[in-house]
C-alpha cells in the first residue's frame, strides 16, 4: 500500500555486519541436539511448539526493552545468521541458536559463560 | 467410582535447545541485561495473546454495519469492543515495545483482496492476532509476497481470478494491519460465535478466505531464501 502509514518510520537504517563464523559450542549443539519434532514423535506428543518457545519470546521483548539487543537489530541478525548457519534446523530451535550466536558475537554473553551455564543447568535439570 | 486415568503423553527429556534457551535467559539476568521479573511479566503477556479477539472483531463487523465502519476507521477503538486495549493491556501501559498503537483493518471486497506482510522484519498485530506463524517471519515469504503476490497466495491454496486486485500491506513499527475478509456465502443466519470460528489467523493475514466448515490454518512448509540477506536499506 502506498500511503504514509506504510513508511519505514522509526525502524531507520540498520547496517550491522553480522559475523556468521561458526561458534564451536553452538556447532556441537546443532550436531547432537534433538529438535522438538523428533522428541514429539518419540514420546507421542502432538504439541506443535516446545513449551520453552514462549520463554524465548519473553527474552526477545526483555532484550528489546532494556535496549541490550533492540528488536529490529535482533530480527535482522536472526535472518542473516539463520540463513548462513542454522537453516537446516526447524523453528524455534534455529531461533534460539541465532539468538545465542548473535549475543556471543556482540559480547552480551561469552561462549565460555554459556558453556558453563549450560553444564550447570543440565546438572540441575537432571538431578532427579 | 473413579475411572482409570491415563496421563497424557509428555516429552520426558530435556533437549540441548531447551537448555540453551534457559542458559541465554539466566545469563542475561545474571549480567543485569533485564530482570527475572521483567521476563516473567512479558512472557505471561505474550502467552495471553491469541487470534481469538481478531476473529471476534471480524464476526462482529460482518453482523453490525456500524461496528464495521468503526473497525475500518479506528481499529484501536474497535479493538476495545473485543477486549483488546492496545495501550493499557501491555505491561508497559503505553503499548508494547515492538507493537505500537496503530491498527488498520483492511476491508476486502469481492474485487479487492488485501494481504499483510512485514518486508523489514516480522511486525505483526500481536495484541489482537497473537504470535505470527513461522512462515510469516521468513525472508522467503517477505521478499516474494511483495513481488509476486498472486503466485504466493496460490501457494497457500488461494487462487484469485485475474479481475481481483491484490493489495499488499507492508507492516512497520508504527502501523499494524489485519484483514477483514468478505463474509462467505452459506453463513446466513449464523451467530457471532459461529462466524468467529471460521475466521482463522490466515484469513486475517490475508492468505486464506473464510469458508464454512474450515476452522483451522493449513500447515505451511517453510522455505529458505537462497540469496543472502542484505539489510542495506
Amino acid at each position: 500500500m502506498a500511503d504514509e502509514d506504510t513508511m519505514t518510520g522509526e525502524h531507520g537504517a540498520v547496517t550491522v555486519e553480522e559475523n556468521v563464523a561458526p561458534i564451536p559450542l553452538l556447532e556441537e549443539i546443532r550436531e547432537r541436539g534433538r529438535v522438538w519434532e523428533e522428541l514429539c514423535e518419540e514420546y507421542g506428543v502432538d504439541n506443535p511448539d516446545p513449551p520453552w518457545k514462549i520463554n524465548l519470546e519473553g527474552t526477545y521483548i526483555a532484550l528489546d526493552l532494556c535496549r541490550a539487543f533492540p528488536w529490529l537489530e535482533r530480527r535482522n541478525a536472526e535472518d542473516v545468521v539463520t540463513e548462513a548457519r542454522y537453516a537446516d534446523l526447524p523453528a524455534p530451535e534455529r531461533q534460539v541458536m541465532a539468538l545465542a550466536h548473535s549475543m556471543i558475537q556482540r559480547g552480551l554473553v561469552s561462549e565460555r559463560d554459556l558453556q558453563r551455564k549450560m553444564k550447570e543447568l543440565e546438572e540441575r535439570l537432571n538431578r532427579v | 467410582m473413579a475411572e482409570k486415568h491415563k496421563p497424557a503423553p509428555m516429552v520426558d527429556e530435556v533437549s540441548d535447545f531447551e537448555i540453551l534457551e534457559m542458559a541465554v535467559r539466566e545469563l542475561a539476568i545474571e549480567k543485569g541485561l533485564f530482570s527475572a521479573e521483567d521476563h516473567r511479566i512479558w512472557t505471561e503477556y505474550v502467552h495471553s495473546l491469541s487470534p481469538a479477539p481478531a476473529a471476534r472483531l471480524v464476526a462482529k463487523a460482518w453482523l453490525d454495519p456500524e461496528f464495521k465502519k468503526l473497525a475500518v476507521t479506528d481499529g484501536i477503538k474497535a479493538s476495545l469492543e473485543v477486549g483488546v486495549d492496545w495501550i493499557n493491556d501491555p505491561p508497559t501501559g503505553f503499548g508494547t515495545p515492538s507493537d505500537y498503537c496503530h491498527l488498520r483493518v483492511l476491508e476486502d471486497t469481492p474485487k479487492l483482496k488485501h494481504v499483510v506482510v512485514c518486508t523489514l522484519c516480522s511486525c505483526y498485530p500481536r495484541p489482537i492476532l497473537g504470535q505470527s506463524p513461522e512462515w510469516y517471519r521468513t525472508p522467503n515469504y517477505r521478499r516474494r509476497l511483495v513481488r509476486w503476490p498472486r503466485e504466493v497466495l496460490a501457494e497457500f491454496g488461494l487462487v484469485l481470478p485475474d479481475d481481483v486486485e491484490i493489495r499488499v500491506a507492508d507492516s512497520n513499527q508504527k502501523t499494524r494491519y489485519m484483514v477483514l475478509p468478505v463474509r462467505p456465502e452459506g453463513t446466513e443466519g449464523w451467530t457471532e460465535d459461529q462466524l468467529a470460528e471460521i475466521v482463522t489467523r490466515d484469513c486475517m493475514i490475508g492468505v486464506a478466505v473464510p469458508k464454512p466448515g474450515v476452522t483451522t490454518n493449513i500447515p505451511k512448509p517453510v522455505h529458505p531464501a537462497l540469496r543472502p540477506v542484505q539489510h542495506d536499506h
